[in-house]
């Protein structure tokens, strides 16, 4: 569908692919041209979606804006986008870092810079139609599109390792792609069409016991995005190594990818194997919590703590998915985009004073807070947020899933409640080793606080953290009636059984 | 539906053509001194060019032409067509190549002109004894182009395992072919394969396994694989393009046809084994390149598993597996021809650097370069947007809709073992710095990049990008030019 006389959603799509193309006319000399038409482009694109947002039909559970066009007539594949409340959010979580990422770059990245740029520009376009596609092969066309440019930003612009980091990385995703590529196939073998709304539509077409392969297929493809416990071990590596903006879309957006594909695809396509293998899931979900919560308490490198915090703070998402409850599962949604929004800030956090003091180790800190005040409250804010403190965002996302879980089981509510006890314990003492105590280090006695250019970037994060925690009302109304949808076919007992 | 008596030599118009090219082309070598070498080049890449455009200009005849031992159908053009690209990117590089490292034979050219005519012939043929004489056409030259560098030990030596074990094959495909005579007392496909569908079985697996190894031999398939690396790394690179790409296209047309006209009947017995000889030689081929050091070797492995992929299709056969291996043909000559060609884009000092760590640093100096060969990279490892991918796609695709999902599985796993050795290319070319010159040496960073092989790079890069965002523009001839519709 056309908005403004565009179709919009190729317009979202490709608009950072256009900007890529611009950026590739320009002389790589021209470093400040570079960076302004990278700014400008993530800049437009977040206002692109930002209209998406205005002219998006929350009342409507079902795809909006949707475009459909014959593609490869040899297999039927389509060229098919659109839209639904889940992606949007997602969509806009995904502009939204890319431009403060991209902001954040001003002075972060030195070498090779158009590269840098065009790289995270051609990564936009590719996260963007991860969330829009609903041809299930154009949506494996960008999740790999969205692997070569994070290779390079790991590999080029990384930390010593990044070497080691970029191959794992993409090794390891690639090899779950494919697992999910062949689970594609065989799910098109049963539905004869690619197409998400047409599968949809048909039900339950597929027999289950296919269905339970499908399901593994497609679980080795997300589960190792997401990261699930065991499947995380690339995580710590990529996002130590990787430069901050990619740390940033690393966990704010990839790591949704998996998530999303949980919810987009294996829960609504394969119903019957999502029922089956749920309980199984909720294991993993949980060891996933207590997990990296526990590892993450032992961590020296403030880097490697978030990120293993990550693997702890996506196992709550994947429990709220697969208890299968309305209310757990929008508090999974609601808690990709918290997590997306408060972990990315904490990596750019530590990115602001690893850009000033080149280490990332804890104990080379300490009693920062005497000198940046500033930085001392965005961190503040930002650590409060991912443990879930109520007022701000990562309460909602977490006590809705929490809720959601309890009438299903009181076991693994407890189990998952001891993660945000853990959550709390290895924030706080991150922040307390360095921002309070005296100044050790003399290197520590004249850092300079943040500049207004790196607060912009904080500011939109800060803004949001605040206003889903105190009001998210607008952001629940906007996922309702989706997730409704895709719980309803998932687990229809739910609504039938007394409550 | 035979054509008339009358209609010529009108079908085999691309064939002459290719012919009068290698003739005008030794005459031109003999009679214009030292110069003629060059010479003889261009009007042999002229005479690709007039043979594409007769090629363009042939229609699709249903029948067989010539007394029953050519058919010119769609399926043999679409092959023919293969088999010029592939010569005309030989050229090319040749020019290239021969430029730097000197001592250009002209004979090469007229040789790989001959040899496209056979493989021309062989596309077509639909006879027994043709199809054994056009086979020797198109291998005796490319054993000799094989050696042809011969102020190079490893070419000569390339030259002569290529020949022995390549008469060896022929041999025992010669007798396969006796066999089948002798099982049905034809050598036309047409009477043989209702005749054999209905044979003893034992001779006439004898018979079809003689054949098939053979042909196995030219496509290079694991267990007949063994020539292929060495010949490959030993042959000048862009004969190693000609070599890994133009044979092997025709033998797998030809293994198409005789699959479909001969052991049509058999397909019990030879799905089975394609799909272990599929599996094998992805695997053999992408561990195998996992270790090498020099690009070279490592392109020559890669080139063996590739033709592992198209192995799926033939073992999954069917309409969407023949159309699957069309498809693929066309992308891997793309893939292969640029990935080659990557070794000849810097000269040093009238040298070429096989090793991948010569590559270091290349993204900073020949950045047009580095992302056409990063896409080709992308294409042969399966990414998409890629004609690699599609075609991997198209051809898991077949795997599956038959039930073997396992095949396609392992497609899949060596796309990923695969990524691990490509992308040391990429890396060395993105995230590697160049390495500082030695004391007193020759810079290793230092040495011009060629234009010419930049375009080729960037237009292999492109028309590979296209064929993933448009697969349409190959699928539909490859569909059209599917056997047995």
């Amino acid at each position: 569908m056309n908005v403004l006389g565009i179709p919009i959603l190729t317009f979202v799509t490709f608009l950072p692919a256009a900007g890529m193309a611009v950026l590739l006319l320009l002389p790589a000399s021209r470093t400040r041209a570079l960076k302004l038409a990278a700014n400008a482009f993530t800049g437009l694109e977040f206002l692109a979606t930002l209209l998406l947002l205005a002219r998006f039909d929350a009342g409507s559970g079902g795809m909006q804006f949707v475009e459909r066009w014959p593609w490869i007539k040899a297999i039927g594949a389509q060229y098919l986008l659109g839209l639904d409340g889940i992606s949007l959010l997602l969509v806009l979580l995904t502009s939204l870092l890319t431009f403060v990422a991209t902001l954040s770059s001003w002075g972060a990245v030195r070498t090779r810079l158009k590269e840098y740029y065009v790289f995270m520009l051609l990564l936009e376009t590719g996260m963007i139609g991860v969330f829009l596609a609903l041809d299930l092969i154009l949506f494996y066309v960008f999740w790999e599109v969205v692997l070569v440019p994070m290779y390079f930003l790991i590999g080029v612009w990384g930390g010593e390792r990044r070497l080691y980091a970029a191959i794992k990385f993409f090794l390891y995703t690639l090899f779950g792609s494919v697992a999910m590529l062949v689970g594609i196939l065989v799910l098109r073998g049963a539905h004869r069409t690619f197409d998400w709304t047409a599968m949809i539509a048909a039900g339950g077409a597929v027999p289950a016991a296919l269905q339970g392969w499908i399901f593994l297929l497609f679980f080795l493809g997300f589960a190792i995005k997401v990261p699930m416990f065991p499947f995380h071990t690339w995580l710590p590596d990529a996002h130590v190594e990787a430069p901050t903006a990619g740390s940033v879309l690393l966990a704010g957006v990839l790591l949704k990818m998996g998530s999303y594909g949980f919810l987009r695809f294996s829960l609504p396509l394969l119903p019957d194997a999502a029922r089956r293998y749920a309980p199984a899931m909720v294991v993993l979900a949980l060891v996933s919590i207590v997990y990296g919560a526990l590892v993450s308490l032992m961590q020296k490198d403030m880097k490697k703590l978030i990120a293993y915090s990550s693997v702890s703070h996506m196992g709550f998402v994947m429990l709220g998915l697969f208890v299968l409850t309305p209310l757990a599962a929008k508090g999974a949604v609601l808690q990709m985009v918290n997590h997306g929004l408060s972990t990315g800030a904490l990596f750019l956090v530590v990115g602001v004073v690893y850009e000033r003091r080149h280490t990332r180790l804890i104990a080379d800190f300490g009693g920062l807070a005497s000198r940046m005040p500033v930085y001392a409250a965005v961190f503040l804010v930002m650590a409060l947020s991912s443990i879930g403190l109520p007022g701000l965002n990562g309460f909602i996302g977490e006590f809705m899933i929490l809720m959601g879980t309890f009438p299903v089981s009181w076991l693994w509510t407890a189990v998952a409640a001891t993660g945000i006890v853990l959550g709390a314990g290895y924030m706080l003492w991150l922040y307390q080793r360095v921002m309070f105590g005296p100044v050790v280090h003399p290197a520590n006695e004249s850092l300079k606080d943040l500049t207004v250019r790196e607060f912009a970037a904080f500011l939109p994060l800060l803004v949001l953290v605040f206003w889903i925690g105190v009001f998210p009302k607008p952001f629940l109304d906007i996922i309702d009636k989706p997730v409704e949808r895709i719980v309803r076919i998932v687990n229809p007992a739910h609504y039938e059984a007394p409550r | 539906m035979t054509v008339p008596a009358g209609f010529g030599l009108r079908p085999l118009a691309p064939e002459l053509v290719l012919l009068g090219a290698a003739v005008a082309a030794l005459f031109v070598h003999l009679f214009a001194g030292r110069k003629g070498r060059r010479a003889a080049g261009c009007v042999a890449l002229a005479g690709i060019a007039g043979a594409a455009a007769a090629l363009a200009l042939t229609p699709a005849s249903a029948g067989a032409l010539f007394g029953g031992h050519l058919a010119v159908d769609a399926f043999a053009l679409y092959f023919k067509a293969a088999v010029l690209l592939a010569g005309a990117l030989t050229l090319v590089l040749a020019f290239r190549f021969f430029d730097v490292e000197g001592g250009e034979p002209a004979e090469a050219y007229v040789l790989a002109l001959l040899s496209m005519v056979g493989m021309s012939a062989a596309v077509s043929s639909v006879d027994l004894v043709t199809t054994y004489v056009a086979f020797e056409l198109f291998a005796i030259p490319s054993y000799v182009l094989a050696g042809i560098f011969k102020k190079e030990r490893r070419s000569a030596e390339a030259g002569i395992k290529y020949f022995f074990l390549g008469t060896l094959s022929s041999a025992i495909m010669l007798l396969g072919l006796a066999l089948v005579y002798g099982l049905t007392g034809s050598t036309s496909y047409a009477e043989i394969g209702p005749a054999l569908a209905g044979a003893r079985p034992w001779p006439a697996l004898a018979a079809m396994g003689l054949v098939l190894a053979g042909l196995f031999f030219k496509a290079a398939f694991v267990p007949f694989h063994m020539w292929a690396p060495d010949v490959y790394e030993g042959a000048p690179t862009p004969l190693a393009v000609f070599l890994s790409t133009a044979p092997k296209a025709a033998a797998l047309a030809v293994v198409v046809r005789v699959l479909t006209a001969l052991f049509g009947g058999w397909e019990g017995a030879w799905g089975p084994v394609l799909q272990v000889v599929a599996a094998a030689t992805m695997f053999w081929g992408n561990l195998a390149a996992m270790t090498q050091k020099s690009l070279k070797r490592m392109l020559a492995y890669s080139a063996v598993a590739q033709a592992g992929y198209l192995a799926i299709g033939l073992a999954a056969w069917g309409e969407s597996g023949r159309m699957a291996v069309l498809f693929y043909v066309v992308a891997y000559i793309l893939m292969n021809a640029g990935a080659f060609g990557l070794i000849l884009l810097v000269d040093r000092g009238g040298r070429f650097d096989e090793s991948v760590d010569g590559l270091a640093g290349l993204a900073r100096r020949a950045p047009v370069a580095a992302a056409g060969a990063l896409v080709l990279l992308l294409s042969l490892t399966g990414i998409p947007p890629t004609a690699g991918f599609m075609g991997k796609y198209f051809l898991f695709t077949a795997a599956v809709e038959r039930g073997m999902v396992p095949l396609a599985a392992a497609g899949a796993l060596n796309s990923v073992l695969s990524l691990f050795y490509y992308f040391r290319i990429g890396k060395a070319m993105f995230l590697a710095e160049a390495p500082p010159a030695p004391a007193g040496g020759v810079d290793p960073a230092a040495g011009r990049v060629s234009g010419l092989v930049t375009a080729f790079l960037a237009l292999a890069a492109a028309a590979l990008l296209l064929g993933g965002v448009l697969p349409d523009l190959l699928s539909g001839p490859a569909a059209a030019a599917v056997l047995g519709r």
